[in-house]
């Protein structure tokens, strides 16, 4: 297939050719027991042209066909496109990068997921003999290739493992399901880490108890300050900016929010499931790179299509779900600084409060405006510095960009959230919660 | 290829069941943002899963790209299967069946020039651009995709399904300094390019409803009483009951089969709830599910008691019931698993101007963003709403979000109207599968003393 790129060539075209290969092996528990092994293997071809008038192709397939009718796929829909002003790079000859590919996962066999598994279900099944554990892990390698209409070639690949758990304890009067995750791009996932947070979330949810509608301080967990990333990131989301959706878009430089809020992109980091050298456009990522330095609203995310309409270049954030789709702006790995202090100690500090782990509802708000209303899905009542037990049918409502003001206080310890994204505890004064 | 696929199957020999599907799909994306051709994409996909399930062990499954190779996959799975852990598990048997289904669409799109498609995309965005001041963005995308699927499996059955699908969505934001407001709304159907013909009226409404949004007061929040219009009724019962209805999830489950035991009172003794995939046209519809069982009407809710729920081959086994007809998949990367078809509230007696008559202080909720659910948790959001004061429906309000138990909710039911329409766009997701088309029917409903989640201005 690669071969279309020398007729794009020919055709007096730019261009670029992305092509994904992805090969994972699952197992899936159900109920603490075997239910399926599953095996995927997928390759795909994204052909994007552009002609001399600007004006962009793209055609996608996962079967191997002419270079000439691929060709002629993309061309037919460039008929259509409006130009855009951007170019395709070349892509450099002298930096070198090493694949993150762990041979431990390549050669990891059911034999060896089903202990992981087997493992896993009977250390909480040990310790909760009435919850009901579904479980899933998967692991694979998938490689990325794009080659550009000087036939420039760039090759990256990475493994991944992936372990997810949900657990169900069903009474009369209540149900209750916990979700954790580990995800990684090597074996070397601390499942004791994983076991310690199911243990700890189900222990905090023994009793349940009642808190009285208000104005609360907030404890996110990790997991769960992603009711504040949300809408942040749609704001910082280069096509948002273009498009007059981000309610960022005229606020570039500018302190929005606390002091003590830092969001960095480190598109580097070794081992993460975001990592890479090189975004799906040809573009090289950054090591480190801010988009909110102490409060200040530094950069968002821009592919090469929204930096050209913003007039701002893309520093390796084009990035694609599938070789069946164009670039979009988006992330490779991001990090919340952390702050100085222990959870622990966050908790002991909280007179009364909340603390949130999981909401339900994500998104479905106003997002543009920074909007979230969501019910909480796991979340503990907190009095006296201690958790008092979990909650249930509350609440919880703001502004996602006015609560990164209100933040008061960052957690030092931090956890890998599906395996690219390091965030913190965050505390935050006052939120709205209903119950 | 029918011959080669039920001779494939025939080859288990220790009591496997073995299952097949080839798929071919083609597909176009039209994006306009602004008025301007942002994306067009299109493309065709050829790709299959073999899955067998051993009566000792547990199911294999394998995904792949392209058509090539399905015997030698079938032989590694049926002799990867027998080393697999066991596991207790079963499918049901069903008789064999030979179909060959394809809807009927009165504009075929795969044939039509793309030139057709994006012109009328560009007057739709024009029109809605110019429909109401202060937009600031205007988006319409539209989405058409056919797939060709052959089943094959042990009980010998073969189909051959065609199944299209096409959409329309129109997005407008409006903004005024930082507050931004969002409104979408389209069209989607079973059919063909004619389903997105004549929309113009449409296309300025949601650009007018964007607008409309900006001025309208942020609804205050609390528990009051709601009247569900049959866009957002059709969600929260799919959402709220739905999936729980889905056998899947309490298969394994001794605690959540007795909070769902049928014959037990669920619900107000006016609703009736069913699931059908047998109706014609809608998009959750087909003569057979991804394991060549029948579709057919469930009653999963009459007159307020439990009386059925979804299966798979395998839940049916599982739970000695019957296959509903209800095993899908988004595509050939995924097992089938239970999901609904087109699901809805069937229709009451009574005029939807009854329901608001005695509310004297509540919310008429129109329309939905977005919903989510965690067992018996449930939460949706309105697109917009309108205040009910005295028995009439007064000021347009925003940012609703209603949330609860649905155990306690389907109680809450009052009022069920006779005003019954479906409602066929948007997806639904489980699990990895995401984007299934998911119908939901219903009309007004009435819901007493619910916690209506809004927004503060702060």
């Amino acid at each position: 297939m690669f071969e279309v790129m020398g007729l794009v060539k020919k055709s007096g075209l730019r261009g670029d050719l992305f092509v994904t290969e992805l090969r994972e092996k699952s197992v899936i528990y159900e109920a603490g027991r075997l239910k399926e092994y599953s095996v995927q293997e997928e390759t795909g071809y994204g052909l994007r042209v552009i002609r001399p008038d600007g004006r962009v192709g793209f055609y996608a397939s996962n079967r191997t066909m002419e270079p000439q009718v691929f060709l002629n796929g993309a061309l037919e829909v460039s008929e259509f496109g409006d130009p855009v002003f951007f170019d395709i790079p070349s892509y450099p000859a002298f930096l070198e990068w090493k694949d993150f590919v762990d041979s431990k996962i390549e050669a990891m066999d059911i034999h060896e997921m089903v202990e992981i598994g087997e493992y896993l279900v009977s250390q909480i099944q040990g310790e909760y003999p009435e919850v009901c554990v579904d479980l899933e892990l998967r692991a694979g390698w998938e490689g990325k290739t794009l080659v550009n209409h000087h036939e420039e070639r760039m090759h990256f690949a990475r493994t991944f493992f992936r372990i997810g758990v949900t657990v169900n304890r069903t009474t009369s009067e209540d149900i209750l399901e916990i979700y954790a995750e580990r995800s990684w791009g090597n074996k070397d996932i601390n499942l004791e880490d994983l076991l310690q947070e199911i243990k700890r979330k189900l222990d905090f949810s023994k009793s349940l108890v009642k808190m009285r509608g208000g104005r609360y301080p907030v404890i996110f967990t990790p997991g769960g300050s992603l009711v504040l990333l949300y809408p942040l990131l749609y704001g910082l989301n280069g096509k948002n900016v273009v498009l007059g959706k981000s309610f960022l878009q005229d606020k570039w430089g500018k302190v929005l929010f606390s002091s003590l809020f830092s969001l960095l992109e480190t598109s580097h980091e070794p081992w993460t499931l975001g990592t890479c050298p090189f975004d799906d456009e040809g573009i090289m990522t950054q090591a480190e790179k801010f988009l909110v330095e102490n409060g200040r609203l530094e950069e968002g995310f821009f592919d090469l299509w929204s930096g050209s309409q913003a007039k701002r270049s893309s520093r390796g954030n084009g990035f694609r779900p599938s070789y069946r789709h164009l670039p979009e702006p988006t992330f490779a790995t991001l990090k919340m600084r952390s702050g100085l202090r222990d959870r622990e100690t966050l908790l002991e500090e909280l007179e009364e409060g909340l603390v949130v782990d999981s909401v339900l509802g994500l998104g479905q708000s106003n997002v543009a405006s920074g909007i979230f209303s969501c019910s909480v899905q796991l979340g503990f009542y907190v009095k006296d510095g201690e958790i008092q037990g979990r909650v249930k049918d509350v609440m919880l409502s703001g502004n996602a960009y006015q609560a990164l003001r209100d933040i008061k206080e960052i957690s030092r310890d931090t956890r890998w959230v599906h395996g690219r994204m390091l965030l913190p505890y965050v505390l935050v004064e006052p939120l709205q919660i209903e119950a | 290829m029918k011959s080669q696929l039920l001779e494939l199957v025939k080859i288990p020999q220790h009591g496997e069941y073995l299952e097949i599907r080839l798929e071919r799909i083609t597909s176009a994306l039209i994006r306009l943002q602004n008025g301007l051709v942002e994306k067009v994409q299109s493309g065709v996909e050829e790709g299959g899963y073999v899955r067998v399930l051993h009566p000792k062990t547990s199911w294999w499954f394998n995904t792949f790209s392209g058509w090539n190779g399905v015997r030698e996959r079938v032989e590694v799975a049926l002799h990867s299967v027998s080393l697999l852990p066991a596991g207790g598990r079963g499918v049901t048997r069903a008789e064999p069946v030979e179909a060959a289904w394809k809807c009927e669409v009165k504009e075929d799109f795969r044939y039509l020039p793309l030139d057709t498609k994006v012109k009328l995309m560009q007057e739709y965005a024009q029109i809605m651009r110019e429909s109401a001041p202060f937009l600031s963005h205007c988006s319409v995308e539209y989405r058409d995709e056919w797939r060709e699927i052959y089943i094959a499996n042990s009980d010998g059955s073969f189909l051959e399904m065609g199944k299209p699908d096409v959409s329309l969505t129109f997005v407008a934001v409006a903004r005024k300094n930082d507050r931004l407001e969002v409104y979408r709304n389209g069209v989607a159907e079973r059919g063909g390019f004619e389903v997105v013909r004549g929309q113009e009226s449409l296309a300025q409404e949601v650009g007018r409803k964007a607008g409309a949004l900006l001025e309208a007061p942020s609804f205050e929040g609390g528990m009051c009483d709601v009247v569900l219009d049959p866009v957002l009724a059709g969600v929260f019962i799919h959402e709220a009951f739905g999936h729980l209805s889905e056998a899947d999830f309490i298969t394994r489950n001794e605690k959540l089969q007795k909070m769902m035991l049928l014959g037990k009172p669920i619900a107000s003794p006016l609703l009736n709830v069913f699931d059908d995939g047998s109706l014609e046209g809608l998009r959750g519809s087909s003569p057979y599910d991804d394991e060549g069982i029948p579709t057919r009407r469930t009653y999963l809710i009459r007159n307020g008691y439990l009386t059925g729920r979804l299966h798979s081959r395998e839940t049916a086994y599982l739970m000695q019931e019957f296959p509903t007809g209800n095993a899908r998949t988004v595509s050939y990367h995924f097992p089938p698993v239970v999901r609904m078809s087109n699901t809805a509230i069937e229709e009451g007696v009574i005029d939807r101007e009854e329901l608001f008559r005695d509310i004297d202080r509540g919310l008429y909720a129109v329309e939905y963003i977005g919903g989510n659910t965690a067992l018996e948790l449930f939460t949706f959001s309105a697109a917009y709403g309108y205040r009910i004061e005295n028995g009439k429906i007064g000021e347009m309000v925003k940012d609703i979000v209603l949330s609860g138990n649905l155990f306690r909710t389907l109680m809450q039911i009052d009022a069920v109207a006779s005003d019954f329409r479906w409602t066929q766009i948007g997806g639904c997701g489980k699990g990895e599968q995401m984007g299934l088309p998911t119908p939901t029917g219903s009309p007004h409903i009435r819901l007493r003393g619910v916690l209506v989640g809004g927004h503060k201005s702060v």
